[in-house]
């Protein structure tokens, strides 16, 4: 008696717990949010995943190093050639970059700034999973929301949540995630998101069929999200297909390889400027 | 192959603490395996395999909130809404539960079926809330849900006979301590 007792009473409150989740759920929606609890899920989390990260680079760092102590001196040989090189190309990039600056004076274009980048240690990486997520440490200064994540490579994703020293990202390769973005060849824009497909890829939509678009051509960000500026390199169309009867369907490579993400860079870069920010909407002309 | 050893008479802290460290070595065991094992995490969910094997405890009431803890976690750990897994880890875990109340799982091979179904109920409870809260939500490949059912089911299976194991040296060892008091 006292057991169905017990067992109806822990029914009622498996009902309960399941209606406050579901209602936090729904609260949430579709926004991958930086919520209080997701914070301090991450901010626990955090300094284990740190752990567990530097450990094995230790021991592989310890074996390498012995590894290729005999082959330093022709390496640091070839970097410096490249720094010459690279110098080199410095001087002339320096020359193009003053004569564009001259020419977009000229006709009063002013091109908004890139902003300042930050590296950034990634501690978790779950590239794999069909819920994919990347954990970062950004030490002393947190970073912001919405803030966009790149490798040397191209783009990687936009921080979702902040938890003190920790941020959560989200990957461009995320059904969720979306990125204005646009052919470089052709400057024809779209929006990229993950396919769905659980490869890791992801496709250029709302391209219409009469515009041009081939196996190989780039595709960068375009700027238009007010998340990610212009110019970062998101991946190469692989294929192009008859989507529907208005738009094709593009299927991209990312320039990023996830799988070998152990540094990042957070991108300092204000979309919307403050004044415009800060101008109640009535206020506007 | 005995019965899953019950918790009924031992403290309570005790049996938190015991949890405790099972969350414990199972997000270590997560990191390292993500760390090392490139589909780690598409292939096995070592925190629902804590809370079935918690659930089969047999404590209805506390393999409920074991199992939205565990799932919170994971949540911390993956993309996508916040709750997803606590949600359906909180059923997974009270429904191991409630079925340890009702049948007797005499063999391992019992702990690896129900594992394995635990895996892929708990990926069907996911994907439904995906579909009802996200606009374009991605659904599992279902190779790799089943493959994902097997690898859990093992690891729930190995877990199981280690802790028997574990178990049956540790009472051994504590009756022959008794019985050599006992002649002193």
């Amino acid at each position: 008696m006292d057991g169905s007792v017990d067992e109806r009473r822990t029914g009622w409150v498996l009902i309960i717990v399941l209606a406050g989740q579901l209602v936090y759920l729904a609260t949430q929606g579709a926004r991958a949010g930086n919520t209080l609890l997701e914070s301090l899920g991450v901010r626990l989390l955090g300094p284990a995943a740190r752990s567990v990260a530097n450990l094995p680079q230790d021991v592989a760092g310890l074996g390498e190093g012995m590894r290729t102590r005999s082959s330093l001196l022709d390496e640091n040989r070839r970097l410096r050639r490249e720094v010459e090189d690279l110098r080199l190309r410095l001087l002339q990039l320096n020359d193009v970059q003053g004569e564009a600056s001259r020419l977009g004076a000229a006709v009063r274009h002013a091109s908004p700034p890139l902003g300042r980048i930050r590296a950034v240690d990634v501690v978790y990486a779950d590239h794999a999973s069909w819920l994919r997520t990347l954990v970062i440490y950004t030490g002393g200064a947190p970073a912001l929301v919405n803030q966009p994540v790149l490798s040397a490579n191209g783009l990687v994703g936009r921080v979702v949540t902040v938890a003190g020293p920790y941020a959560k990202v989200q990957l461009i390769t995320d059904r969720a995630a979306s990125v204005g973005a646009m052919i470089l060849r052709t400057r024809r824009q779209g929006i990229v998101r993950g396919s769905g497909r659980g490869s890791g890829t992801i496709e250029l939509g709302f391209v219409p069929l009469q515009a041009d678009v081939r196996p190989g051509d780039a595709v960068q960000t375009a700027g238009i999200d007010g998340v990610y500026p212009r110019g970062i390199p998101i991946g190469t169309v692989t294929s192009v297909s008859q989507g529907g009867q208005l738009f094709h369907n593009i299927q991209l490579a990312p320039a990023v390889d996830f799988g070998s993400l152990d540094q990042v860079y957070l991108l300092d870069h204000e979309p919307v400027p403050q004044e415009l920010r800060e101008t109640a909407p009535l206020e506007r002309p | 192959m005995s019965r899953f050893p019950r918790s009924f008479g031992r403290p309570r802290r005790l049996n938190a603490l015991k949890f405790f460290a099972a969350v414990a070595a199972a997000v270590l065991f997560h990191f390292l395996g993500v760390r090392l094992i490139p589909h780690f995490s598409q292939v096995i969910d070592v925190f629902l395999v804590v809370a079935v094997l918690y659930g089969l405890e047999g404590n209805s009431l506390g393999a409920l909130f074991a199992g939205m803890f565990v799932g919170l976690v994971h949540d911390s750990l993956s993309g996508g809404p916040f709750g997803l897994f606590g949600f359906a880890d909180t059923i997974i875990a009270y429904g191991a539960a409630r079925l340890a109340q009702r049948l007797v799982i005499q063999r391992a091979t019992g702990v690896l079926a129900l594992v394995s179904f635990a895996t892929v109920a708990q990926q069907a409870i996911v994907v439904g809330l995906a579909l009802l809260l996200l606009p374009t939500p991605e659904v599992p490949n279902p190779v790799w849900v089943a493959i994902r059912a097997g690898a859990c089911g093992l690891l729930g299976l190995s877990i199981y006979i280690a802790s028997a194991h574990w178990r049956r040296t540790s009472e051994a060892r504590r009756r022959g301590r008794m019985s050599r008091l006992r002649l002193g």
